[in-house]
């Protein structure tokens, strides 16, 4: 134990005093944020307003109505064309049109349309249609309108009388689904994040001793399984380091704002909206729930990549190779966010928060949903008493391959060599 | 007493049966001498030593009770064919890392190696990182790391490679103080000349069996070839007799095999008979690299994969 613990010591020790340290603490949260608001904006960036040009054979689309209507909505416009097909197919490339539209003669307002096309040149994204065809019906509505003699006051009835749902949980009258829904995400694809990036460093720190060549002197003073253990907590102890180093500067920006933000201003917004969800998410059990999953879901992975690092020679494409299934395993667990954002009480929800492969991000999306409401307290019970199982197992059984593949130099192994060594002696 | 006893050990690899039922008994305070040609099974007789490996039979005595990997360590040191160290760490740092995780105080550690780095004239290095010394610095550096905490047994593998004469000398010498202090060393080499220097005991080993055992002179003694060196003028006609055979003349030194039952008086007799100078006169037993070459070259020197 002593042993194990100036293992520890030392691999915590060395990492914190590096500089790529400070860098890393710095550089993952802007990273974090980065990827969240960035993907926003360039999904903005990228809508595409089109110019179509409008052939009207019917003369129901008069000048007014398509004025009024790209006064309306001014994402893409449709601009009244007087000439024919065939002659203006020819030029509205360089009139500077991205297609047309004809509207044929004997378009039929009481009767059934056929679909109509728009013409371009080049092919674009399937989200192009929609709100074009949003635009032309909202002038074919005046049309029928007008053409059913539906008045103002009429059409200002059919237009507003709409019904709305909210959903209203009963046992839990404080919860917000949408609140729920963000920290849902948050918190998976922090926990995705988090393992992803510690299991790997965990896996490339285990080959620190076969690259420096001192695995035989290490093992001779101490057990093979000791070194991993505090390779592995000494790792995990720099991971949390890190987290508790963010809480700490989120705590002091949080409390700066409280205590210098005016009543108007983004910083009282966003302060009243943290308190919000504080009131609606019962914060205490999510972030203790948090720290569990972490920690376990941080054992169980760490322990399968130092398994690989024990094995691999210095070589990445080894190790990227060899850790491919445990990464695929994490990814998938990722996949499985949206679904069970959308439903957290389905059955692939609840039974992928329960398996320990996928329980610490999946749980963690549920949990804000509510405890003991849509995650019951035996779902939570079982899914953390497996995860620890399942730690427990794939700690076992690391220690057994790292225990011959630290020593073993040369050959690449393969999974299913490594599985045989955990049965040797 | 002997430090270490070693009973019908036995490790069997999937390719191969690394050792095949090894026996033998070292004593304490002895320097003893582990030989055998490349894939003998030295390295995985060593590490089941040192607790590394578990063996598949056979026991393990050590200072007369069974060995227990987890309290013997701090007794053992060990020093593996493939050196190593973490390059980027602080010497001094390392070098107290490697001593507590032995079982040292950190006290006592540090004064240890304050110790042994004013002996050795390494008190410079204490701040730099292991990367910054040569190969033969960094040996000397591994070995004070081995012996640091005074273990009753300290193992060495090829511990002259790669040093320079002077770091050589210098290694040999802390051997015998060592030895002299009480400790039991295990020699692991391939260079004979060296075993011959420093040697009490050897074992010699080969493809997982044991093959030779006793002190240096006996085995020198077991194989003589009753060859004696003169140093003497002689010509032809002296060397037509069946007292000897003639393994090598020259104008004034001559190198005989003695026949059977043929006494070195008997040869003495016959030159001083024939008028002969003899200047010099003393048997040359074999070098520990002959006995080596002759025992190890009737088999196939490589190691060839079997099927266990």
């Amino acid at each position: 134990m002593k042993k194990t613990i100036l293992i520890i010591q030392r691999e915590y020790l060395t990492r914190i005093r590096k500089k790529t340290f400070i860098i890393g603490t710095i550089l993952l949260p802007v990273l974090y944020i980065a990827m969240i608001f960035g993907t926003g904006y360039i999904s903005n960036k990228t809508k595409q307003d089109l110019k179509v040009g409008l052939i009207d054979q019917s003369g129901y689309f008069t000048q007014t109505l398509v004025a009024q209507a790209n006064v309306a909505d001014t994402a893409n416009k449709l601009v009244l064309i007087n000439s024919t097909e065939s002659e203006f197919s020819k030029v509205y490339d360089s009139l500077g049109y991205n297609g047309y539209i004809v509207i044929p003669q004997n378009i039929n307002w009481k009767g059934k349309l056929e679909t109509l096309s728009l013409k371009t040149n080049k092919t674009y994204g399937m989200g192009v249609t929609a709100p074009i065809t949003s635009k032309l019906n909202n002038i074919w509505d005046e049309v029928k309108n007008d053409s059913l003699g539906i008045d103002m006051a009429k059409q200002q009835i059919m237009r507003s009388s709409r019904l709305k749902l909210k959903l209203s949980n009963e046992k839990n009258k404080d919860a917000d689904s949408g609140i729920a829904t963000v920290i849902g995400y948050v918190c998976g694809f922090l926990m995705y994040l988090i393992l992803l990036l510690y299991g790997s460093q965990v896996m490339m720190g285990v080959t620190e001793e076969k690259t420096n060549r001192i695995a035989e002197v290490m093992v001779s003073s101490v057990k093979p399984f000791q070194l991993m253990l505090g390779k592995i907590v000494g790792i995990g102890m720099v991971a949390l380091t890190q987290f508790l180093i963010w809480i700490a500067c989120i705590f002091i920006i949080y409390n700066i704002g409280r205590v210098t933000g005016n009543s108007e201003g983004m910083m009282a917004d966003t302060l009243g909206k943290i308190q919000q969800v504080f009131s609606s998410v019962n914060i205490y059990i999510v972030a203790g729930c948090f720290m569990f999953y972490l920690l376990a879901g941080f054992f169980f992975y760490s322990s399968l990549y130092a398994a690989i690092g024990s094995a691999i020679n210095e070589d990445m494409r080894e190790a990227q190779s060899l850790s491919f299934p445990i990464t695929m395993l994490i990814i998938f667990s990722i996949f499985l966010l949206g679904p069970t954002i959308q439903n957290p009480s389905s059955p692939v929800a609840v039974w992928a928060s329960i398996i320990p492969f996928s329980s610490p991000i999946v749980m963690m999306a549920r949990i804000p949903f509510g405890v003991p409401n849509t995650v019951p307290f035996w779902q939570l019970g079982l899914s953390m008493a497996l995860l620890v199982a399942g730690f427990i197992f794939t700690t076992w059984f690391a220690g057994k391959i790292y225990r011959t593949g630290i020593l073993m130099y040369g050959k690449k192994p393969s999974w299913k060599e490594m599985i045989k060594w955990a049965f040797r002696k | 007493m002997n430090i270490l006893e070693v009973r019908d050990l036995r490790k069997y690899f999937a390719t191969q049966k690394a050792v095949d039922g090894i026996s033998m008994s070292i004593e304490q305070g002895s320097i003893f001498g582990l030989l055998g040609p490349n894939g003998a099974g030295k390295t995985t007789l060593l590490r089941m030593i040192t607790g590394i490996f578990y063996q598949d039979s056979g026991d393990i005595i050590f200072n007369g009770r069974k060995f227990e990997p987890e309290q013997d360590v701090a007794q053992i040191g060990y020093m593996p064919e493939e050196r190593g160290l973490y390059k980027k760490m602080k010497i001094g740092e390392q070098a107290l890392y490697l001593a507590q995780l032995k079982g040292l105080s950190k006290s006592d550690a540090t004064a240890k190696i304050k110790a042994w780095f004013t002996r050795l004239e390494m008190d410079s290095w204490w701040n730099k990182k292991v990367e910054d010394l040569s190969k033969g610095m960094s040996q000397k550096l591994q070995f004070v790391t081995t012996v640091l905490h005074e273990p009753k047994l300290i193992i060495l593998d090829e511990p002259f490679s790669g040093l320079d004469p002077v770091n050589a000398n210098l290694i040999k010498d802390e051997i015998f103080r060592l030895a002299k202090n009480g400790s039991t060393i295990i020699f692991s080499t391939h260079r004979m000349e060296q075993v011959e220097e420093i040697c009490d005991h050897i074992v010699l080993v080969n493809k997982g069996n044991k093959i030779l055992d006793g002190t240096v002179s006996q085995v020198k003694n077991d194989f003589k070839e009753n060859v004696f060196l003169i140093q003497a003028q002689t010509v032809a006609e002296h060397l037509a007799t069946h007292l000897f055979e003639v393994v090598e003349h020259r104008p004034d030194q001559l190198l005989i095999r003695l026949t059977e039952g043929t006494s070195s008086n008997d040869v003495l007799q016959y030159f001083i008979n024939k008028q002969v100078m003899v200047h010099g006169f003393r048997e040359k037993l074999p070098s520990l690299n002959e006995i080596f070459i002759k025992l190890v070259e009737t088999t196939p020197t490589a190691r060839q994969f079997q099927n266990v």
